[in-house]
């Protein structure tokens, strides 16, 4: 299983996350965002819609990839957090790193330094 | 899990493209013409295996296997060699241990495929022994020994590794006469790996203690320092850690604590039970997490639990993690038995959709005896979520 990348600005990805982030892809989530980076990208939108599993070895990817990024000038905001992945953010207090949005095209008019007031259905 | 690794030796081209194509649907497969060639590709990445033919123009099978079995990395790579009819095999008896397997031409494909297999899974099974021993002895070095022994309390450890486990860690030092400083973390990852980082985590949690004792015992200036080391670090870059550090100043019956993003404690009375709410950033990253001391004490006949992600994680009947609150709610029913931490698994495995936990279990009980009459003032309590 690959996880899908789509780009929405030259240096802006969503990343779909799909049903797990755990120790069994975790490796592979790291080097598809490294690939990302390579090519210039430095924000990701990490798309949690239907994700049932984020383990703390998920969150270590995803805490790498901050640690990469700010230096950079880059973020990394959460779109659509599933219950069970606001759980583990809510456990960690990841919250305060990472900003979430309630949809994917919330955060990205956020990343486009556009107000989200008039935003799409299901953004709030 | 990925797929493991060979490499073909053999200088008829015929033979070489069949291999490379039967095998290749199982393993990665790399090839060469000659022994020359093969070093030069070993050079690049070792692989899980060599086949090779023996007689090839340049450098031949037996040279490539006695130049691997002098080179300190590639000494162990196991080795099957392709032989003709016409080879003098009596050659092999020469070269000693290490050959694992001599397959005569012409061959059958599958029985070269079983072969192959069969060398590797007993490597396989081979690792994994030699990765849970190395595990357990990290285990081993992360928990204590011993508990602290103080009059009116009781103090229960329990620790279970699941698998090769994970990065929990424990442990706890006395600062001063009847003064405790208890440190429970989880260092984030699975496997050895986590394990060793767990351990290295620790060293350096203690070497921070130790050193900042002098001036600090505040748990919150504590968790600060080791903070800003693990987001300095660069060999610790990749680690990230939950982590509870807890001062219990028996005097006073009083606990003073930082949580860095690490499962909350449990406090439990006879009435009721609740989470220990403050919590901050998980360690690792952002240099300039402020971290701050709470403080409560605990009053006769109550308890604190505090553990690792194990509990909350485990799936309860209705298909949900347990969490925080679901600890909390099997705790109170605990509280005064003989053995609580074994009495608060059992709940918990009673509710749980498999009778079996499937992670790493860590608990420490730490239970304040009742006292008759009292003519204490109310206690400050913890503020807590009621489960």
């Amino acid at each position: 299983m690959s996880f899908s990348f789509q780009s929405i600005a030259p240096d802006t990805a969503v990343v779909r996350i799909g049903k797990a982030l755990d120790f069994r892809n975790a490796a592979e989530f790291k080097s598809a965002c490294q690939d990302h980076i390579q090519e210039g990208t430095r924000n990701f939108v990490l798309d949690f819609s239907g994700t049932g599993i984020l383990d703390s070895t998920g969150l270590g990817a995803i805490f790498s990839l901050y640690r990469q990024l700010t230096p950079l000038g880059g973020q990394v905001v959460f779109a659509a957090v599933s219950r069970p992945v606001q759980v583990v953010v809510q456990l960690t207090r990841t919250y305060k790193v990472f900003r979430q949005y309630p949809t994917v095209e919330a955060a990205h008019e956020q990343l486009q330094g556009r107000t989200a007031s008039g935003s799409r259905a299901g953004a709030a | 899990m990925s797929r493991h690794s060979l490499l073909i030796v053999e200088d008829n081209q015929t033979l070489r493209r069949l291999l490379e194509y039967r095998l290749g649907k199982v393993y990665e497969v790399r090839s060469a013409q000659n022994g020359e060639e093969a070093l030069v590709l070993v050079e690049e990445s070792i692989p899980d295996l060599i086949v090779s033919d023996i007689m090839m123009p340049k450098m031949d099978g037996f040279a490539l296997f006695s130049l691997l079995r002098q080179g300190e990395r590639t000494r162990t790579i196991p080795f099957i060699f392709l032989t003709a009819k016409t080879d003098d095999t009596s050659r092999f008896k020469g070269l000693g241990e290490g050959v694992d397997d001599y397959i005569t031409k012409p061959f059958d494909i599958e029985f070269l495929l079983t072969r192959i297999e069969r060398i590797l899974e007993r490597i396989e099974v081979h690792q994994q022994q030699l990765s849970a021993r190395i595990g357990r002895d990290f285990s081993d070095r992360l928990l204590p020994k011993s508990m602290p022994q103080v009059p009116g309390y009781r103090t229960f450890f329990y620790n279970k590794p699941f698998g090769d486990g994970g990065g929990d860690l424990f442990d706890w030092t006395e600062v001063r006469p009847g003064s405790y400083l208890f440190t429970v973390g989880d260092i984030m990852g699975k496997g050895l790996q986590a394990k060793f980082y767990a351990f290295s985590f620790l060293s350096y949690i203690r070497s921070t203690i130790h050193a900042m004792l002098e001036q600090t015992d505040s748990p919150a200036k504590l968790m600060h320092r080791v903070n800003e080391m693990l987001v300095r670090d660069e060999l610790l870059e990749e680690t990230f850690a939950s982590l509870l550090i807890m001062r219990w100043d028996t005097e006073t019956n009083t606990i003073t604590y930082a949580n860095a993003g690490h499962c909350r404690p449990i406090f439990v009375t006879p009435d009721r039970s609740g989470i220990v709410e403050h919590s901050e950033l998980i360690l690792g990253l952002d240099k300039q997490e402020e971290y701050t001391d709470r403080s409560f004490q605990l009053p006769p006949g109550s308890a604190l639990i505090t553990y690792t992600d194990g509990l909350i994680e485990q799936v309860a009947e209705n298909g949900e993690q347990f969490g925080e609150k679901g600890v909390a709610a099997s705790a109170t029913e605990a509280l005064s038995t003989d053995q609580p931490v074994q009495a608060l698994l059992k709940t918990l495995l009673r509710r749980s959709a498999e009778p079996r936990f499937s992670d790493d279990i860590l608990v420490f009980w730490l239970e304040r005896q009742p006292v008759g009459e009292s003519a204490d003032v109310p206690p400050a309590t913890p503020a807590t979520t009621a489960a």
